[in-house]
Formats: structure tokens, sequence, C-alpha cells
């Protein structure tokens, strides 16, 4: 158990003692949004020269922290008053609870005194919080309040990171505390020892075909420079999860590009051929594994991961090291010999690479997302939304760190890329940061652009229009006998007014022949940018496997 | 392969928890979204103990790791595994 100090002398109202811990804990950006329940806050953050962003909704703020926290590598803070601050709260922390975020989020509650009379504004926001946060505090006694903020970054950052909660009545904001408070803080995932990396060497050295099954683990542990060097030396063929890219190098002779349900044929086939999977922080979600039973069926497993409990929930390994991913990768970075089972891999991935011929005269949005991602620098930070244009931006884009894709993966929240891209900004203002939406997607969080207009914010926005919420017309089309229900956007608003009213510079286009032009306005204008971009409703993410079948089993189109 | 299905099995785990006011909603929360039935349960609030018997066609291990995880449990011990150790 270590200990810390707090060292100040004086006392200060509860709401000063959090902002001044905010900013012990390095914290320079806040995202939020006032309220009755969390006014002290608010005035202790009115001249405290702590950044705070002013988001149009708690959810904005919410992902917005997220989006910090993920490009950063930093815990994102946000705020919100009881009740309905709160609630719109919930989806960002589900959202970071599924992807391993470390956020902290802070609320305001009703007077300690009026909790449980049903209060204005009372809702029972740790009950709330219980399915969707890593862990939650509600604040009872001021001379704690020191020791819970500690705690609550100690454990959004430890271990596999989550989401922490720290709902804080207005008495306790407004009360007197003793600034100088000592803080124990809980470090309960102790490394494991390394007892098993004997076994593990041994079933590396005896595969024949093994597969490198890498997740967003390697980049919360963020020990991408291990696993490059891991793939180096042992030269095994890796395959990516979502929210895995950008922990390998698509340069990696190797490196067979994202797995599961839109992943490429080259990785799906090659690992339902493997003899071995080596998974790194990835946990067999059932859009990466398709049917369980048949994914990688003749494979042993080797399961690196930090959280126990991902170990054998789904998929029995045969050997696993629960550690830090930084101390165990360099221990396993052995030669292999493996030339046949590389050349397989390679003749698999020159077989199925993409081609983006597109023989129509209307915009191909996985040709242009490629166009973009080919003109963007290596520093780029994209987020993007959830459906069609989400998969295309995994397949068709290039990302060197995984800090530079951003996507809600695990819960698959539409509406999270205009936030998350405000996050990020902040995080890192000097590295371009480009939303790729859908015209579903887009308003989910549009008010968001008020924010982007009140910070001055350079985010440039491109927003793929089929005038559907075109997934899930993918599925009514293949699924369910083209019964187009509720899809059909026909009805969406001028976008580009809309930018404009937020002056947002915007533009539509409608031809391939425009595309290279308009990326390069886009990305030279000053300011924010809204590229309009409308493509054909019929267009479908392809490969697909259907769901239930098994990943070797895909289709290629309709 | 699969790892979660088995005939319905029961178990009993003894848990050590933090006496926070909310523990016992977090455990049961764990317990049921993850496929668990309590069938049994007995709460010590002054040792901050807890005795709970489950049954569910998924492996106890299943359950007792995400309770592991939980911030306010310190200790999971499966009484049924060390019963059945006894007996060996
Ligand atoms: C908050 C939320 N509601 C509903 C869904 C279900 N859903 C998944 S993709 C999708 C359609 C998205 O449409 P759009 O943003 O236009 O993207 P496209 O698929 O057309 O590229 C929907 C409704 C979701 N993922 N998230």
């Amino acid at each position: 158990m270590a200990v810390t100090q707090l060292t100040q002398a004086i006392t200060m109202r509860g709401a000063d003692l959090l902002v001044s811990y905010l900013k012990k804990e390095g914290v320079d950006t806040v995202f939020g949004y006032p309220g009755g329940a969390i006014m002290p806050v608010y005035d202790a953050l009115y001249d405290a020269g702590l950044k705070h962003v002013l988001c149009r909704h708690e959810q904005g703020a919410a992902f917005s922290a997220v989006g910090y926290a993920r490009a950063s590598g930093k815990v994102g803070v946000c705020i919100a008053t009881s009740g309905p601050g709160a609630t719109n709260l919930i989806t960002g922390l589900a959202d970071a609870y599924m992807d391993s975020v470390p956020i902290v989020a802070i609320t305001g509650q009703v007077p300690s005194a009026v909790i449980g009379t049903d209060a204005f504004q009372e809702i029972d926001v740790l009950g709330l919080s219980l399915a969707c946060t890593k862990h939650s505090f509600m604040v009872t006694d001021k001379d704690d309040l020191a020791n819970v903020l500690k705690q609550a970054f100690t454990i959004a950052k430890s271990g596999r990171p989550g989401p922490v909660l720290v709902d804080i009545p207005k008495d306790i904001q407004l009360a007197e505390v003793e600034a100088m408070i000592e803080i124990s803080t809980i470090d309960k995932i102790e490394a494991a020892p390394l007892a098993d990396l004997k076994a593990a060497t041994e079933l590396l050295l005896q595969a024949k075909q093994p597969i490198l099954y890498v997740g967003g683990g390697v980049g919360m542990a963020k020990a991408v420079g291990e696993l490059q060097k891991f793939i180096e030396v042992t030269g095994i063929p890796s395959v990516t999860t979502l929210k895995g890219i950008g922990a390998v190098p698509t340069t990696s002779p190797y490196a067979l590009g994202m797995l599961g349900m839109h992943g490429n044929r080259a990785a799906n086939l090659s690992v339902h051929d493997c003899d071995l999977l080596v998974v790194v922080g990835a946990r067999f979600d059932d859009r990466v594994t398709g049917h369980l039973e048949t994914f990688a069926q003749k494979a042993k497993v080797l399961h690196l991961d930090i959280d126990p409990a991902e170990i054998s929930k789904l998929r029995q390994s045969d050997i696993s090291i629960c550690a830090d991913l930084i101390k165990v990768l360099p221990k396993l970075s052995i030669q292999l010999d493996i030339k046949e089972w590389q050349r397989q891999c390679w003749d698999l991935k020159q077989e199925f690479g993409t081609s983006y011929n597109a023989p129509f005269t209307t915009i191909y949005a996985p040709q242009l997302l490629r166009q973009l991602s080919d003109k963007l620098p290596n520093n780029a930070v994209v987020t993007c939304d959830v459906g069609q244009h989400q998969m295309w931006v995994a397949q068709h884009m290039r990302f060197t760190r995984p800090e530079n894709h951003l996507s809600s993966s695990g819960l698959g929240t539409m509406g999270f890329g205009l936030p998350a891209a405000i996050g990020a900004r902040h995080a890192r203002p000097n590295d371009p940061v480009v939303v790729v939406s859908g015209d579903g997607s887009f308003m989910m969080n549009v008010q968001e652009l008020g924010t982007i207009k009140r910070e001055q914010l350079n985010v440039k926005i491109v927003l793929i229009d089929n005038q559907r919420l075109g997934m899930v017309r993918q599925w009514q089309q293949l699924f369910f006998e083209e019964r187009y229900s509720e899809t059909i956007l026909t009805d969406n608003p001028d976008f580009v007014m809309l930018a404009k009213a937020f002056d947002i510079e915007a533009r539509t286009i409608t031809q391939q022949s425009e595309v290279l032009g308009a990326l390069d306005e886009m990305l030279h204008s000053d300011g924010a940018y809204l590229l309009h971009v409308r493509i054909n409703e019929a267009d479908n993410v392809w490969p697909l496997v259907p769901p239930g079948a098994s990943n070797a089993d895909m289709m290629e189109s309709v | 392969m699969k790892t979660v299905s088995m005939p319905l099995q029961t178990n009993t785990l003894k848990l050590t928890l933090n006496s926070s006011p909310e523990v016992l909603e977090r455990v049961l929360r764990v317990a049921r979204h993850r496929g668990f039935k309590v069938e049994l349960m007995s709460w010590h609030s002054e040792q901050s103990t807890l005795e709970i018997t489950v049954s569910s066609e998924r492996n106890i291990r299943l359950l007792s790791k995400q309770l592991e995880k939980l911030i306010d449990v310190t200790q999971v011990i499966d009484l049924t595994e060390v019963n059945q150790e006894k007996r060996a």
C-alpha cells in the first residue's frame, strides 16, 4: 500500500479542493456542463486556471473526455450536474467501460440531507453507475473527498483502465475541508509472476502456423513498441481487432489487417488455418470471432492480458499470462522457424488485397477514405462514428498508432465521432484532427458544432451521406428481405447550411472527379470545415461474415 | 472448445468485502448479469463477509473472476472447491 502526501495548509471548500486536486493530477482540460447541484464546482472553476470546455450536451462532454483520453493516453475528465446531467453522461461512461478508457466523471448530487427524498433533480447516480463504470463513489464524508479523488484516478488508469464516477453532494462541495490529508492508494492489480513464460516459449517454438491476434489492450498498455519488436523478432503474421488498428505497422510484411465480421479475407482465413493463436490484449468479441466454435478451431491459444477475467472467458486458453504487456512481450520475443507459413500468409495477403476500381462517376467512399489517408500526415487523429463509414475507415485508412484511430468499438455508439474529435483536439492541439461521420450518426451529437464554434477548433469533418442508416439498411437488404423499415433519411437537413449556421466552412461533393480537390481544400482551410460527401445508398461494406457463420465463410457481394 | 456451457451446477462462494453501502448491489448485479441465479446467501455486516450459493450452467470461475475484479471485493473463496478438496 503506497502512501502519498497532499500538502496544503489551509482549509478550502470541497469544490476548490476538487479543482486543485485535478490540477495536481496533471489534468489540463475538463469537459462539462453546469447545473444546480454542481454550481460550487463551477464557481471554483471560474478563476482556477483550469481549462473547462463547455460542451452542448453532457453526452458530448463524456465522449470528449473519452476522445481526450484515447488520443493522449491520459485520464479524461467530465463534469455534470445531478439528475439529467448525470443520466446524460451514462452512454459515454458505458462507451468508456466497453473500450477500457480511463475517464473520471464528476457529478453533483443533491445535498446529503435530502438524498432519498426524491428531491428536485435527484436520481440515484451511484446505482446507475454500477453497470457502466469500473468503479464509482458517492462521497458521504467531506474529509474523505481528497482520498476518493485520488482513488478514482488510480483506479481509472491502473490494470485494465476504465471509467470511474465520483458523485459529490452539494453540501460537500460547499463544506470547508482540511486540505492536508494523507492519502492512501489501493493497488488491487498486482503484477502476476511470469511463471508461465517457459511454457509460453515452448508453445511458440512448437507452432508451425502461429498467428498474432492483436487487440486494444496493446495500446492501452502503451506496449506498441514492445509489440512491434515482438513482431520483428518472431516474424509472426498478425491480425488486429478494430481497437488494435494502429498497433501493427501496416508496412509490416505479414500484417494481414483487421479480422472479424468486416475483416480482411486474408486475416480471417489465416486465423482459420493457424495452429497457435497468440492473443494479445484482446477478448474474443463476437464481432471478431463469428461462430465461436469454428474460430481458429485447430489452434492452441496463448493468451496475454492484464485482466484475469478475460482468460478462458469465451475460449479456453492453453497457456495464459496475466501481466503488463510491456514486461511480457520482450520475454517472448524469440526467433521462430515459420518461413513456409509466412509465405502462405503473404500469398493470402496478395490474393485478397483491396482494389479501388469504381466503374462509376459518383463517389466511392472506400476510395475517398484511402485518398484522404494518403494525404494525412502520420500524426493525424481520425475519429469516426458507427456504421458503414466506420468499417470503411477501419478497412481503408492507414494508422501508425492506436491513439490515432478513435472508433467506438465495444459499444458501437453513434454520436461518438464529433465530440471525440473535440476531446482529441484538446489533447493534441498540434495534430490534425478529422472526423469521419455518417448522416445518421452526425445528427446524434450535432449540437457539438456549437462547441467547435465556441472554442474555434480546427476540426475537419467528412460527412459520408448515403441518406440512409446505412449499416442497418445493409442488414435489411441482406437478412430482412429488403424491408427498409425506418432507415431512409431522404429528409436530412441541408448539412452545408447547418455547418454555416455555426460559422463552419462547408461544401458538398457528388462526383469522383471532385474528390482530390475537395480534400485539399478541406485540409488546407484555416479552421473547422465540413465536407459533405454524397454517395450511393446501395454501396455496402464488403466482405461480411453473416451473423452466426464461420469467419471462413465471408460474403463478397449480394 | 466452449468454456461457458455445462450442466447446471451449484457453488458456494465466500466473499470478503469492503463495507461500502452499495457493495451487496455490486455483487448481486454481477452475479445476475453474468448468468448466475442466487439460491441462498448470508451476509455478516460486522465481518463484511458474504456467503453466496449460486447456480448456473456457466463455469463458476467466470463469476469468481468477475467478482475479484470489483474494487470492493477483497477476497473470493470457492467453498465448494475447498470442500471437495477436503473430501478427496
Ligand atoms: C446510439 C446508437 N443507436 C443505434 C445504433 C444502431 N446502428 C448501428 S449503425 C446504424 C446506422 C448508422 O448510420 P450512419 O451514421 O448514417 O452511417 P452509415 O452506416 O450510413 O455509414 C445504426 C442505427 C447504434 N450503433 N448506436
